[in-house]
């Protein structure tokens, strides 16, 4: 199976921090993982990286066979990679409707097609409704949805997701998972950052776990659950792992 | 030569001072709240006018007159960030430009009707005194002002960093958010600060009247130089703003000096598109972003 | 349907053919030399204002050194005119050219910087040039710059007896800058412009090439700027360095948009027409000669607009005319940019 997204040695210092540290690993074509770790151990920072917004100081990212360190989001994006950011980041002045065609544009600069794209990516995030709502007068949540559905206009192939989940409650998170199991139906290379683990559980056949910025762990979710290192990051040196019973994955039914 | 070339490196350090202090409280605007006020240099003739206005009427001299001047355009500066200011937080970056161009513009303009074009000096006792060490000349009116300036600087950084009312405004430049948590009232901060610059434009003001003649546009000099050398000094970093000051100073009086009376402007200018075009984040890549 | 729906007032044909009549018939109507020159002179800088609210209004990348274009267009002109013969018609477009080889290295040097601090940068530009131009001598001038010879009536050197060639000459130009504005904002490029001037970072994240974009929206905007100055140095017959590259040309460029409506079609020409109509009654009740009094109102005008509408004048106009005529006010809501 090819590999979508290949990360070797990817290391980043800002002043006297060190943001990521000879991080590598790979994302296999059409897989979903998870990236996860505690607050500031370099998973924004990552993403960043991949896409273009930090340029590595040491190390390589090639997504789909190419190299993409040097090159400038735009030109990453239209390699067919697609980000969100954590905090959504709408184009206010503009309609769901006219921020979701910008995306479109990149594939195809007739405005008909890339109103019927643009269309077809907001009725999958389910925002219809609020087609021609100004993108600042949103929900949260709503422009949430908006990005994604911006990021999905563009045609990816791999898409990073950067804690979509945060702030959802229950049924949110449901419909959310099955956002990106449908993505992932479709084909999709799908890398999310997130720290609610019921959804991770639910979407990620792989995990890749961050602290300070090195790879701590990867593998399997019931792997990683169960790895002391990734415990220790997470909750301190004083909690002792107790081994969860047989058919669970810490605690929870699998 | 040596001595020619040394007299313009201090001729240029003294009058780096008064560029210091414009400077400095457009640096500490921009560090705190996070504008750029391109209105300084108006705020700086309006001390020149408090000064002239207190010298032919009252016969005080400019260097008292500091005590009305600096308190003065604090207040000035507490009300324009109140009602004016604070209204444009937030709004991005046309309106919080546009705001205080406009506000340059309207001052310059009311001094325009109210005062006429017209050069108003002050003649003090040592406006035109000055004394000799072996070759070199110094100015006693530019050297007070020099002395002064540094004074000043000096306890804005005790200010800033010795006082509480300081590091809050220190905490608000480097996260507002965090600050805010802390129970800093940002508020208030901005207020402080936004008065603090205005007091040290006013200081500049009065500092110069002895040696320098107020008139309208005399701002856009001083404003032009101060942005130079916040951006030299990397945006937000009051040192930083203070040594590009002086380093400003002494690079237009050395263009005066050795390329033509009229060449400090384009001095200037050079300097300022040399560093965006080199070192855009300035020569010490301080705290602010 | 277009990339901007504002309301439908302003984008009813019949409004529109309507203006078009009347400005196309208005020489006809008023002879007075003195008031067609007002005429004149709205056009023009509601052109200059169209030419900056590409960059400055849908793309945010805020100039206060359009001068620079402006200065350019006129010098090229006037240097070709005097110096070779060549006629004004062609000078016009070789300005334009110039101003936009021109804005390549500006923008490079620039763009760098956001913000308030890229508004510096292309102030100390347009100094630079004004510097620069007051200096040459040998073949611009120098300070005291020149007059324009006075060829009579030579339409082909661009120079007309009749006040009313100027006025529809200038009429033209704003026709040109307002279809321009027009296609653009109905296409990609609208969508793609707007989107760099809300976030730089989330336009480039799916796929717009920032940097092109305000490279290629800046070239644009300085040619036009710099035909307006080949036009307004053919009709006043005189160029000197603090004309051309005035700071006041490029106050006003970006003022006439903000106060009008930043980044709108028809908010530069509101605009003008506003300040222009203000600036005319100052000096019917004060008489010139009160240095200041124009600047003055025209600062607290946008003093008063930036704090109470920041997005312009235009949205006052558009709501009253829905109030007016009950137009379907609920429905026609204003949003800035549709689909």
């Amino acid at each position: 199976m090819a590999e979508a997204l290949v990360i070797r040695n990817l290391s980043k210092r800002f002043g006297g921090l060190r943001a990521v540290q000879d991080l590598s690993f790979s994302v296999r074509d059409g897989e979903t993982v998870a990236l996860i770790g505690p607050n500031g151990a370099g998973k924004t920072t990552s993403f960043n990286l991949v896409t273009g917004y930090y340029r590595p100081d040491t190390g390589s990212v090639s997504a789909f066979g190419r190299e993409l360190v040097g090159l400038r989001p735009h030109d990453i994006c239209g390699h067919g990679l697609a980000r969100t950011f954590q905090v959504a980041r709408p184009f206010g002045k503009m309609t769901v409707l006219a921020n979701v065609m910008t995306g479109a544009f990149l594939r195809n600069r007739n405005m008909d097609i890339a109103r019927s794209r643009a269309r077809a990516a907001i009725d999958f995030v389910g925002l219809s409704a609020k087609e021609h709502t100004a993108a600042r007068e949103l929900t949260t949540i709503d422009q949430r949805r908006l990005e994604m559905a911006r990021a999905l206009a563009t045609e990816p192939r791999l898409l990073l997701l950067d804690e979509v989940m945060a702030g959802l409650n229950h049924a949110e998170i449901d419909q959310a998972v099955a956002l990106i199991g449908n993505l992932s139906k479709r084909g999709l290379t799908i890398v999310i950052v997130e720290h609610v683990m019921r959804a991770i559980m639910a979407v990620a056949r792989h995990i890749v776990v961050l602290d300070h910025g090195q790879k701590i762990a990867e593998g399997s979710p019931r792997e990683v659950v169960a790895n002391a290192e990734v415990i220790r990051a997470y909750l301190g040196t004083g909690y002792r792992h107790e081994v969860p019973p047989a058919g669970t994955v810490g605690g929870v039914a699998c | 030569m040596l001595a020619t070339l040394a007299q313009a490196v201090i001729n240029g350090l003294l009058i780096g001072g008064i560029y210091a202090l414009v400077s400095i409280g457009v640096t500490l605007i921009f560090g705190v709240v996070k504008i750029v006020n391109f209105a300084q240099g108006e705020f700086v003739m309006i001390g020149m006018y408090i000064s002239f206005f207190l010298a032919s009427s009252f016969g005080v001299d400019p260097l008292l007159s500091l005590l009305i001047s600096m308190p003065t355009l604090f207040a000035i500066g507490v009300l324009v960030q109140h009602f004016l200011i604070r209204r444009v937080l937030g709004l991005g970056d046309m309106p919080q430009i546009f705001l205080t161009f406009a506000l340059s513009l309207l001052l310059m303009n009311v001094a325009l009707l109210l005062f006429t074009a017209n050069y108003r000096t002050v003649q003090t006792a040592y406006s035109e005194s000055s004394f000799h060490i072996g070759p070199l000349y110094f100015a006693v009116a530019k050297l007070i002002a020099f002395v002064i300036a540094m004074l000043l600087s000096a306890v804005l950084y005790l200010f800033l960093h010795g006082t509480d009312l300081g590091k809050a405004m220190r905490a608000a430049a480097q996260n507002r958010e965090v600050a805010m948590l802390m129970g800093i009232n940002p508020d208030r901060v901005f207020c402080v600060a936004v008065g603090v610059a205005l007091a040290l434009a006013g200081a500049a003001g009065s500092l110069l009247m002895p040696f320098y003649p107020a008139y309208p546009l005399v701002g856009q000099v001083f404003v032009l130089m101060a942005f130079v050398a916040v951006v030299l000094g990397t945006l937000g970093n009051i040192t930083g703003a203070l040594i590009a000051s002086l380093m400003m100073g002494v690079a237009e009086s050395l263009g005066v000096q050795f390329v033509g009376a009229d060449s400090g402007l384009i001095v200037v200018f050079v300097l300022l598109l040399l560093t965006l075009a080199l070192r855009p984040n300035g020569l010490f890549g301080g705290w602010a972003r | 349907m277009g990339a901007v729906k504002s309301a439908r007032f302003t984008r009813s044909w019949s409004w529109v053919a309507a203006l078009a009549a009347a400005g196309l018939v208005l020489p006809v109507v008023v002879a007075d030399p003195f008031a067609l020159d007002i005429f004149i002179r709205v056009l023009l800088f509601a052109f200059i204002g169209v030419a900056w609210n590409l960059m400055g209004g849908y793309a945010k990348q805020l100039s206060l050194g359009h001068a620079a274009f402006f200065g350019l267009g006129a010098y090229t002109s006037t240097i070709l005119l005097i110096r070779f013969g060549i006629s004004p018609w062609i000078g016009i477009l070789a300005g334009g050219l110039v101003a936009m080889a021109a804005s390549l290295p500006i923008g490079a040097l620039c763009f760098r910087l956001r913000g308030p601090y890229f508004a510096i940068a292309t102030i100390a530009t347009a100094q630079v040039l004004m510097l620069l131009f007051l200096k040459f001598r040998d073949f611009a001038w120098g300070a005291e710059g020149t007059t324009l010879p006075n060829l009579g009536d030579a339409p082909l050197m661009m120079q007309f007896e009749s006040r009313a060639a100027y006025y529809y000459i200038a009429l033209a130009l704003l026709t040109l800058g307002l279809a321009i504005t027009y296609c653009i904002e109905r296409s990609w490029i609208g969508f793609y412009l707007v989107a760099v001037g809300e976030d730089e970072d989330a336009a480039e994240a799916v796929g717009v090439d920032t940097t092109k974009i305000k490279r290629h929206i800046y070239l644009i905007s300085a040619f036009l700027t710099a035909l307006a100055g080949t036009f307004y140095v053919e009709y006043i017959y005189f160029i000197d360095p603090n004309t051309a590259f005035s700071f006041n040309i490029s106050v006003e460029a970006a003022l006439v948009s903000i106060v009008g409506g930043i980044g709108t079609l028809w908010g530069p020409v509101v605009g003008t027409v506003l300040l222009e109509a203000t600036s005319a009654l100052l000096q019917s009740w004060l008489g010139s000669g009160h240095g200041g009094v124009q600047l003055t109102v025209y600062s607290l005008i946008l003093i008063a607009v930036i704090l109470w509408r920041p997005n312009g004048l235009i949205g006052l106009f558009t709501d009253l005319y829905q109030r007016f005529t009950h137009a379907g006010a609920a429905r026609a809501r204003k949003v800035p940019f549709d689909g």
